[in-house]
């Protein structure tokens, strides 16, 4: 077993850091509070293949894997910019269309993903389907050679910066009768596709959209695959999608105990720096030891599923996103306290990531629905549900 | 026009520095070792004049065996291929034996422009572009915040303590640049793929005719008789306002050279 990086990811790492200091968490509040979107980090990270690393080379990628994505998330996020579009465009949306579209849907799609040029939201979930995706209920009827699209989506990030949107659908199995999943394709300015924002309470430059989709035409070619490809495709997402968002939450969780750190070893109340009372040392080492821990189980998740074991991958990939969303809700909840008073002030930039890093044990997949999989899959246990 | 950049693997000033409790020299072993940051501003230089003028970068380094991820570091930034002499014998070398060990390897490369970071975050002392010009015999334009190539003449804003002046000098010549001149660029995913590839020529001390005892330790024209830690930051100058409060700030930031 090998524990270290190459020489290549390490200086990705190292890059990708330097760029996010150069940006920084005052950028990304400044950007969130003033309602606009973190447009030149996402466009100088792009041009510099940063979110195209795990694109295909013969697409202008960097041919990485999700290990060289994950780097690039928990990075911007460990330099105080956690950016959740890399979760849903080049983690969930490059990896189905690299591994389930088309040979015309890949070469018309891929190199934008290359160079962060294309942002694609993904929309799974309805107000009537969140944790059980057997209830979706937004259908896709042919009409010709084309689709119509009918239903809610609600929760989706970044419609507003996104150029298209991944719709998880259902249609009519034509055997059995059945629905079953098939992905499609919708341009964000498609007639018919309305979105409302909703209110959050989480600081990010980064919305969320109620979708509803009114009879919406896409063409044939807007389908991933073919009409059998729809489960296979969104699975293909998943492990992607668990491992990203979990370097994500790791990233979080570096910074605000970083920001902790300094502070606990400057900060004198009674004479000494109030990180010599174990009663806050403690807590802060704590902490760092959770998040090393869930980021070893993302480092195992994306090197099975880069080594393509991806049935192994999952169940890491789900416990990597568990242990590092608990380790990012702690981390912050205890960089606030070691702060005091100013913990919870924009100035110190740690209570800016609460929302976030409670969002994080809801999205994109919720604790109890990690905690149910693996009380089936790996302690064999009958569900009630 | 073909360029050599020096490129020195340093450790991080950011994090605690020391010196060998042996042997005085710098303490490589327990730092985190990273690019010399004024290199990374040659670096940037010497690809914007590849990209104006074409030619060829060549990245050289002398250091121990470790400065080989510094070179594919440099590399992944863009330069072509690389030249990294490593001798053991080299521990220790003073700013006069380093040059001739770089002056050496320069000479295979037989360069139009040599460009360095003005100082070195470890050693400081600001020599090395001057010695290597002089053993070469070409021209130095060192401490540069502003290069012009025009053909064969390289025209340069030498940064001054009171300001600047215009130097000019034909090709072949070594430049030496300040962190003012240039924006370094982060390098692309693809930069550091592509870097894995390129040519990196390792040479040692017999490659080049140098005899180990003409460097190192034993070779070393000065010697770190002691060293102790910087004193601890002392309180801050204090100006009370009485009327001239303006004056006096400017009197300070002047006498820090800071205006
Ligand atoms: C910031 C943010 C961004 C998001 N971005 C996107 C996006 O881009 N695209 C997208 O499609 N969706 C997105 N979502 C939606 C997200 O994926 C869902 O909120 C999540 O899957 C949970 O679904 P739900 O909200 O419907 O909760 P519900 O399914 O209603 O669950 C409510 C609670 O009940 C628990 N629960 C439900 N079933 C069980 C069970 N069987 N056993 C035990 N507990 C159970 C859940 O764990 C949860 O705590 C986002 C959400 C947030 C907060």
């Amino acid at each position: 077993m090998d524990f270290t990086y190459t020489p290549e990811q390490r200086q990705l790492r190292d890059a990708v850091s330097a760029l996010g200091r150069k940006y920084g968490h005052g950028y990304f509040v400044e950007k969130a509070k003033a309602g606009q979107h973190t447009t030149e980090l996402w466009a100088e990270a792009g041009k510099l293949g940063y979110l195209g690393v795990n694109v295909p080379a013969e697409y202008g990628g960097g041919g990485g894997g999700i290990t060289e994505l994950a780097i690039v998330c928990e990075e911007l996020a460990a330099a105080g910019c956690p950016l959740l579009l890399l979760v849903v465009s080049p983690a969930i949306a490059a990896t189905v269309i690299a591994r389930h579209g088309s040979a015309e849907q890949r070469t018309e799609l891929l190199p934008g993903f290359a160079d962060g040029s294309l942002t694609v939201a993904f929309a799974i979930t309805e107000p009537e389907a969140g944790s059980n995706a057997h209830r979706l209920a937004t259908v896709a009827r042919r009409d010709g050679d084309d689709w119509l699209l009918s239903g809610r989506k609600c929760f989706i990030s970044g419609v507003d910066q996104a150029d298209r949107i991944l719709v998880v659908a259902r249609t009519t199995d034509a055997a059995t009768g059945r629905l079953k999943p098939a992905l499609f394709l919708v341009p964000t300015d498609a007639p018919g596709l309305t979105k409302s924002k909703l209110d959050m309470e989480i600081v990010s430059p980064e919305n969320q959209w109620l979708l509803y989709l009114d009879d919406v035409r896409v063409p044939a070619g807007a389908l991933i695959g073919d009409e059998d490809a729809g489960l296979p495709a969104l699975f293909s997402g998943l492990n992607p999608e668990r491992i990203t968002v979990a370097a994500m939450s790791a990233g979080t969780a570096r910074y605000a105990l970083s920001r902790a750190a300094d502070y606990a070893a400057k900060r004198a109340v009674w004479g000494k720096p109030i990180g010599t009372h174990q009663g806050v040392a403690h807590p802060l080492a704590h902490a760092q030891i959770q998040v090393e821990l869930a980021r070893l189980m993302i480092a195992k998740a994306a090197s099975l599923y880069d080594a393509g074991s991806d049935l192994e991958a999952g169940v890491a990939a789900n416990m990597a996103k568990y242990a590092s969303a608990e380790a990012a809700a702690l981390a912050v909840d205890t960089a606030i306290q070691v702060h005091g008073g100013n913990g919870m002030t924009t100035e110190y930039g740690v209570a800016t990531l609460l929302g976030a890093v409670r969002a994080g044990r809801i999205a994109p997949v919720s604790r109890e629905m990690i905690l149910n999989f693996v009380a089936q899959h790996v302690l064999g246990q009958d569900k009630s549900y | 026009m073909n360029i050599v950049v020096l490129v020195k693997q340093v450790p991080d000033s950011g994090s605690e520095r020391g010196l060998s409790a042996d042997d005085k020299t710098v303490d490589r072993g327990s730092a985190n070792n990273v690019i010399n940051e004024m290199d990374e501003y040659a670096i940037e230089e010497a690809l914007k004049i590849q990209e104006a003028h074409g030619g060829e970068v060549t990245v050289l380094t002398v250091g121990p065996q470790q400065a080989a991820e510094s070179i594919r570091k440099a590399l992944s930034m863009g330069p072509d291929k690389a030249m990294h002499v490593v001798d053991d014998a080299l521990h220790g070398s003073c700013a006069l034996a380093t040059s001739k060990v770089l002056a050496a390897a320069i000479g295979r490369l037989s360069p139009d422009l040599v460009i360095s970071g003005a100082e070195s975050t470890d050693g400081r002392v600001q020599v090395i572009p001057h010695m290597i010009a002089e053993r070469l015999g070409i021209a130095a334009l060192t401490g540069a915040r502003k290069l012009v190539v025009d053909g064969a003449t390289l025209t340069v804003e030498r940064q001054t303590d009171e300001g600047y002046e215009v130097v000019t000098a034909a090709t072949p010549a070594v430049v030496s640049v300040w962190d003012t001149i240039n924006e370094p660029r982060y390098p692309s995913f693809k930069g550091i793929m592509a870097a894995k590839k390129k040519p990196v020529e390792t040479l040692s001390l017999a490659d080049l005719g140098i005899a180990a005892d003409e460097v190192g330790l034993s070779g070393a024209s000065s010697a770190v008789v002691e060293a102790g830690k910087r004193p601890p930051r002392q309180g801050g100058t204090k100006v009370t306002d009485e009327g001239d409060g303006g004056v006096k700030l400017v009197e300070f930031l002047a006498s820090e050279k800071f205006v």
